[in-house]
Formats: C-alpha cells, structure tokens, sequence
C-alpha cells in the first residue's frame, strides 16, 4: 500500500525540484505576480477589481501578432503592444471607470465582466476563433544550456523583466509626488480628495502604470505561446484574480505574494504532477480560494483588519 | 469694499428631504477667527462638509475671495485655498509624519519652491521635525493633531476650517492647539473654526455664531465669554 | 384590492411568457428554436433572480447549478444500451439507472438543490466581492470536474443520445413553474425577511432575522430552479462542459442586469429582451432582409452588441430596464422609464 504511494511521491519532489521546473516555475510566478500588481494597482485606488486586464494582454498579445505578420521589427511590435494596450487602458478608465466610481463592489465586477466580454468578442469578430501568430519573437522562446540544464530565455527574462517592473514601481510609489498620492488614495480615497489629491489623477496614474505592466506580461506571455487568440491570457487572469485574493487585496505587497505564490505553485504542480491529477489542479487552486476565503477573508499575507467593505 | 475670504450665503444642505442646515450665512476675514457653536447635531460639521464640496448644497453660495466654490469637487476647492482639519483628523495612520505633510503639498498652489517646503509648519511645530520619519499612527493625541493642522498649512490656504480640533485631548494640548490657532490667526489666515468647547472658543474668536437645529441663532462676542455657558442655556431654553 | 394589485406582479411575467410562447406556436420550425432558447433563458435568469434579486448578493456561480441538472438529466437519459459506449467509465448506479424525462427533470432540480445546499452552508456566510470570487471559485471547480470526471459523465465530449424532448410546451410550462415558485417565494415570509435584510442588514438583525440562513434558503431554491433549467437544457441541445460555463454565466447575468437585478419583472423583461435582440442578429449573421436592405452581420456580432449593451446600462441606469421594480398597475398608468 505505501510503496506506490511512496514512489509516486519521490517521483513527484524528483520532479518537482529539477531546475528546469524551478526556474520555469518562478518565471510563471514572476509574470503572475506583475499581473497581481497590474489588477492590485487599480483596485487599490478604485476599489474595483478589474476582470478585464486579461483582454488587455490580450490586446497587446494581437498588437505583437500583427507586426509580426507584417514583417516588421521585434522592438516596433513591441512599441505597438505597449501603444495598444495603453490606450485601451486610458479609454477603458475615462469610459466604464470613472462613470463608475462609488458604485457598490459588485456593480463593478459585473460590469468589467462585461467589458471583459466585450474585448473578447470583439477581437473575436476581428481576428476570429484561432487568432493569429506571432513568429517574430519565437527565438526568445529557445533554450540555453546552465550547467547541463536546458533552460529557456525567456525564463530568465521574464524574472529580470519582473524584478525590474516591479523596482521601477516601487520607486514611483515611494519617490514621487503622484506615488504619494496613489498611496493615500489606496488607504483613504475621501480625505486623500480633501486634502487635494486629485482624484482623476491618480486613477489615471494607477490604470497607466497598470496598463504598462500589462504591456510587459502581453510579451512575455506571447513569447511563450505565440498563437494569440481571443482568449489569450483570460485563464490565466482568472488564476491570478484568484491568487490575488488569497493573497489579500488590501496591500499591494500581498496581493503581488499571492499572485506569484499561485504562479509558482502552479509551475511546480502542473510540471511535477501525472497528467491525471494535474487536470483538477484548478479544482485544487479554486477550492483553496474559497477555503481562504472562509477563514482569513483579509488575505494569507494581509496584515491588519479587512477593510475591503470599507466604504 | 473688497471681498470676504470666506463668504458662505443663504446655505441650505439637505439629507434625503430633510435639512440639516437652513439658509445660513457668515463671513470669515482674513486674519480672524470665526467660532461656530451649537449642540450635536446642529448641522455644524455639516456646513464645513458643504464648504469642502464634500455634500451638495440644496440652495445657497460659498464663495472664496468673491469667486463662488459651488460645484467643485473637493479636491478643487482645497487647491483653490480652501484647508480642512477633519473631525478626528483623520491622518494617514500607515504612512510617515513628513509622507502626511507631502499630501498637503498637493493643495498647494505656488509649487513647492526652493529649499524645504516643509521647513514653514516644522517650524511652528517643533515636535514634527522630531518624529519626521515615524509612522503618523504611532504619535500620541496631541501630536496627531498638531500634524492634522500642519497637513492643512503645508498648502498655503487662504481659508482654514478646523472640525472640533480639542475633541479628546488633554487641558494642556488644548491650550496648545488655541494658541497656535492665534499665531496662525496673525498671519493672516481667515480661520472658521467648529467647537463643542463654547467659553474657549468664544474668547479666542473674533466672533461665534450659535447654530442649532440647523439655523444661526445668536452671535457672541469675546467679550460675552464670561457668561457664554448663560447665554446659550438662556437661548436655548 | 391589495391582493389584487400583488397579482399584477405575477400575471406580468406570466403573461411576457406566455405571449412569447404563443407567438412561438405560429414561426417556422428553424425558428421555434429561437422561443424555446429564449424561455429557457428566462428559467435561468428567473433562478438567478431569486437569489441575487432577493438577497443582493452577487453569484458567479449559478450557471454550476445548470451544469449539474444538465448532467444529472443527461446521464440519466441516456438510452440504457448505449451507455457503455458514450460513458464507459460511469459509476455502476448511473450505468444502471435510466429514467424518463419528467423524472430525470425532477432529479436535475433536485441534484440542483443539494448541490447548492452543499455549497450555500459555507459560503452563504460571505457578502460583496468575497462572495462574488468565491461563487465564481465554484463555477470553476465545477466545470473543470465535470471535464474531466468521466465517472459520471461524457467528460470533454459532448452529450449525445439524449432524448430531444424539450419543446415549446415543455420550456413554457417551466418557465412558468419557474416563474411560479420564484413569486411565491418572494412573497412568503421567508423571502420578505431576506429583501429586507437586503435593504439593511442590521435593522433585519435587530429584529431577529437569520440573514444567513435566509441567504441559504434563497440560494437552494434558486440552484434548484437552476437544476431544472439545465435538465431542459440537455434535453435541448447536445452540450458540453464549455456550454455551461464563462459565456453563459455572462449572458444570463448581463440579461438580469439589463432587465434589472430587484424585481421579477425584470428578470423576465431582461430574459426575453436580450434573447430576442440575440436571436435578430444571430439571424442577421446570417443574413436577412431588413426594410428591403440584406443585413449581413459578421459572426460574433451579436456578443459585442449585447456585453457593450450591458456595460452601457450599468454605466448609464444601473436600475435595468424596468429600473429593479415590480410592474404595478399605478405604475402602468404613469409615464414609463421615469427613474430617481
């Protein structure tokens, strides 16, 4: 009885500690935490959990297919993406956003649900079920050999690519004025107003840098899976919301923690597990969502009271 | 004559039909202080609320310096020279002395200048520049307060509104925070200034207006502060 | 008089549906499919109404309920000799057990309930966004179970051999049924306590109100009405796990949203509004004569028209379309639309 167990458990940590697991393992986590912080970032000035940000690497994802398609240069794809998914951003707060504030937390998630759905089906409508390719990044996606060990680039890049964001974040938040002001917003929206904090300043300010984070996750997801379709990146915001949550809303550190820890979990399982028991790793990864949810509501890094209700 | 600092007309605020405050009018000068008085519930933080743009006024004007502040949003009328200190002062409990100070940078209106734009407020308030770096959260009653007044003037107001500034401290911090309130006074702010503390507030302001049930009732001067308690029972019953 | 007045509230919705169904009777067969869709729909939103309305209380996972009465329903009509080849690896008690459509009906209901029950005893004790993740959590599980655990269906392939029986009378009578039951509920005790308790929370406490209990109440009877649905629905369409998951937990929220999320009525209006509206372009996708122009719609239109739909009325009158209220006969005498 215990020597199958056993061995499929020696097999599993086997697995689970190879470097190749490991590194692919934190890279995902990296990208998920940058995600994380894209959706924390809004929330925390907006109180409103945006379930449209996946559609925006979605949109960034087709803005590299299609310069690629046209044969022009990685770095112009790359301008394109972050043009595209910058500009959808801003448009996305002047027009469901802004008209939206002060309504109830659920009013908001239902309606970026909708607005979700209605990137997708427009891209959809646009580029059709199966998308389109982006070749051009493909070399990114190759691997290099670390001590014998076969790892792929953009394992690497992705994890610099995110120490960098979020370095870059942190100095924005800790080092300028509209930092200062995002900070108070996040704690107390009212009196940061009173005192003179521009409230569409800083909600743009959060939904830009959100959006440029974006910009960044769309490349370094397409460099991993070139075919962008409609429903790029849309599972993935899902677990990242998810982790998000667990992780605790409130404070953009854990929110950042919940998502890589999601991420990384999910490398690692969904690398070391048979196929049998990865294909219910979302059951396993939902179901500790709801269990955090019932027993520490204010998030596993959270400190202090829940003040998500806050109002 | 030239326009009042602060010129509140006619001002009518309502809650779902009923109204909190009823045709009240009062003016603030530059360089003096204006108390307002009354009972719990009288309306008294409601018309600093409707000042700030915080509530919607039903009928009525707020003007500063004769240019009218009606329809603004908060945020614009602190950047037009307008400062609260909030009832309970709601500080930045999580952030540092100097990042709560920084915010009221964000009112003001001729930049931050050369050298510390700090260097004003720390001055008339030593203690901050000793706790510059700690966590608002952690300084006691008194020195909350002294920072809540000294958020309100790193913006350079033209108009100071302080809700109940005395609520929940000590005989001497009152004392202290009155007296900073006449320094300031000198200096040329127009300070409206909102009190459960009648006597106290009557002899330190230039003139206090009675407001209950919504409605100024009687105006004291500093000369009626002996008997102010006298007065206002006599009024009120 | 007053009881007369309440009546309205009911014979509103009855008489939407059943004004739907008869015009139903007299389209083409192509097009009978249009109807029976659309009243379906209206059990599913009428389900979903009955929690969120009553309680205000968002839920992403009702469409879990359809899903479970679908596959309820579906296992169980499958023609006993043919089980072995769609689902070889069924439980032995539901390889063996084969019933007939009302039964597998009032199973798919049941299945619903205890289902919902089983989920509500926890959850019901979380309100706004908590509850928002964490129904939507169990959207999730469900859906990647019911992919994957061939024990107890066809996994990834679609339901085949279920008998068509669903048709024009069938959806009407559940809608109706539906419809019914809702009413009832919202105007019993139980579900009077629980819109109160939406309304304000702590005065309900004060006087003694179980607000979770009066959640878990709501939210059984309504994944029961949802089991039904999906009971229909199988009995419909030969569908799949993805059939019963993202795009429909979206279009049966933005039609309660569009209607309006408070009232019966609106679930009803919002249901057959958007249905009606889906099934004109899903015809213009492709192609129809409109005012002697051939309107050629690209496929997909219909999704963006109804999600920028739904953001716009959220955005715009977050009330719906009959802004949350109850039809009343006063009401119908005033000028319509007129929202505070």
């Amino acid at each position: 009885m215990s020597g199958p167990l056993a061995s499929g458990l020696t097999e599993f940590v086997e697995r689970a500690t190879e470097l190749q697991v490991q590194v692919d393992a934190i890279s995902l986590g990296a990208i998920f935490a940058l995600m994380a912080v894209g959706i924390g970032l809004v929330f925390g000035v907006l109180r409103l959990i945006n379930f449209a940000y996946g559609q925006l690497i979605m949109a960034g994802g087709f803005a590299l297919a299609f310069a690629s398609e046209q044969g022009w240069s990685v770095w112009v794809g790359i301008a394109l993406c972050g043009v595209v998914v910058l500009a959808l951003s801003l448009v996305m707060e002047r027009a469901v956003f802004r008209p939206l504030r002060g309504q109830s937390p659920a009013v908001m998630l239902i309606a970026t649900f909708a607005v979700a759905f209605l990137l997708q089906s427009i891209a959809l409508l646009w580029f059709g079920p199966l998308g389109k390719t982006a070749a051009s990044l493909a070399t990114l996606n190759q691997t290099v050999s670390v001590g014998g060990v076969e790892i792929r680039k953009i394992a690497i890049v992705a994890i610099v690519a995110a120490a960098v964001c979020l370095g870059l974040l942190l100095l924005l938040l800790e080092r300028t004025a509209v930092g200062l002001h995002m900070r108070a917003a996040a704690m107390d929206f009212h009196t940061a107003r009173l005192v003179g904090v521009r409230a569409n300043r800083v909600s743009g300010a959060a939904v830009l840098a959100s959006g440029v984070l974006a910009a960044v996750v769309a490349v370094l997801l397409t460099v991993q899976f070139p075919t962008v379709t409609p429903t790029f990146a849309l599972r993935e915001t899902i677990i990242v919301l998810a982790g998000v949550v667990v992780g605790g809303m409130t404070r953009l550190v854990s929110a950042t923690l919940g998502g890589f820890a999601i991420g990384y979990v999910s490398g690692v399982l969904g690398a070391a597990l048979p196929t049998e028991q990865s294909q219910y790793l979302p059951s396993f990864v939902f179901g500790l969502v709801i269990l955090v949810l019932l027993l520490r509501p204010e998030g596993l890094f959270a400190r202090g009271p829940r003040t998500v209700e806050r109002v | 004559m030239s326009s009042p600092a602060l010129a509140v007309r006619d001002l009518t605020v309502a809650y779902g039909g009923v109204s909190a405050v009823r045709g009240l009018s009062l003016t603030v000068d530059a360089g003096e202080i204006v108390g307002l008085i009354g009972p719990n519930g009288a309306g008294k933080s409601t018309t600093l609320h409707a000042i700030m743009g915080v509530v919607p006024l039903a009928a009525g004007e707020v003007s500063l310096g004769g240019r009218p502040l009606t329809g603004l949003a908060p945020e614009e009328i602190a950047r037009a020279g307008v400062a609260l200190v909030p009832e309970g002062r709601r500080l930045f409990g999580e952030l540092t002395v100097e990042e709560n100070l920084r915010l009221g940078l964000a009112a003001r209106r001729d930049g931050e200048g050369d050298g510390d734009p700090l260097a004003e407020v720390l001055e008339l308030f030593p203690v901050l520049e000793e706790f510059r770096a700690r966590r608002a959260g952690v300084l006691s009653g008194g020195q909350q307060q002294q920072l809540a007044i000294a958020r309100a003037l790193v913006a350079r107001p033209s108009v100071l509104l302080l809700d109940e500034p005395s609520l929940g401290l000590a005989p001497a911090i009152v004392d202290l925070v009155f007296s900073t309130l006449r320094t300031i006074r000198e200096r040329g702010l127009a300070i409206l200034l909102v009190e459960q503390r009648a006597q106290r507030t009557v002899a330190l302001a230039d003139r206090t207006h009675v407001l209950t049930n919504g409605e100024l009732r009687l105006t004291l001067t500093a000369s009626d502060a002996t008997d102010t308690e006298r007065l206002v029972a006599a009024y009120l019953s | 008089m007053r009881a007369s007045l309440r009546l309205v509230e009911l014979a509103g919705p009855v008489g939407l549906v059943l004004l739907a169904a008869l015009v139903g009777t007299t389209v083409s067969r192509s097009n009978e499919i249009y109807f029976i869709n659309a009243l379906l729909a209206v059990s599913i939103v009428v389900a979903l109404y009955t929690f969120i309305g009553n309680s205000g209380v968002l839920s992403f996972g009702h469409i879990s309920f359809v899903a479970v009465g679908a596959w309820t329903a579906g296992v169980l009509s499958v023609p006993q000799d043919e089980k072995p080849a769609l689902m070889p690896y069924l439980f032995g008690f539901l390889r063996d057990t084969t019933v007939g459509n009302v039964e597998s009906l009032a199973l798919a209901a049941l299945v619903g309930g205890v289902f919902a029950l089983l989920v509500g005893l926890p959850l019901m004790r979380l309100s706004g966004l908590a509850a928002g993740i964490a129904t939507f959590a169990v959207l999730e599980i469900t859906n990647n179970v019911l992919r994957y655990w061939e024990k107890i269906g066809p996994g990834l392939t679609t339901f085949s051999s279920v008998p068509e029986t669903t048709d024009l009378l069938q959806a009407t009578v559940a809608a109706l049924v539906v419809i019914g039951a809702a009413f009832a509920y919202q105007r019993s005790r139980y579900g009077r306590q629980l819109r109160a308790a939406r309304e304000d929370p702590a005065a309900a406490r004060a006087v003694g109100i179980s607000i979770y209990r009066q959640r878990l109440g709501a939210f059984v009877l309504s994944g029961a009405l949802a089991g039904l649905a999906g009971g229909l629905y199988v009995h419909f369409l030969p569908i799949n796990a993805d059939v019963v998951y993202l795009d429909l937990t979206f279009i049966t929220l933005a039609m309660l949203v569009i209607g309006g999320i408070t009232s019966l009525w609106g679930a009803v209006v919002g249901a057959l509004a958007v249905s009606a509206l889906d099934s004109v372009l899903a015809n213009a996708e492709n192609g129809i004569d409109l005012f002697g122009t051939t309107v050629d719609l690209r496929p997909g239109t219909r999704i963006v028209v109804v999600s920028a739909l739904m953001a716009l009325v959220l955005i715009l009158r977050p009330g719906g379309l009959t802004g949350g209220r109850e039809l009343s006969l006063p009401r119908l005498g005033r000028s319509r639309g007129v929202e505070g």
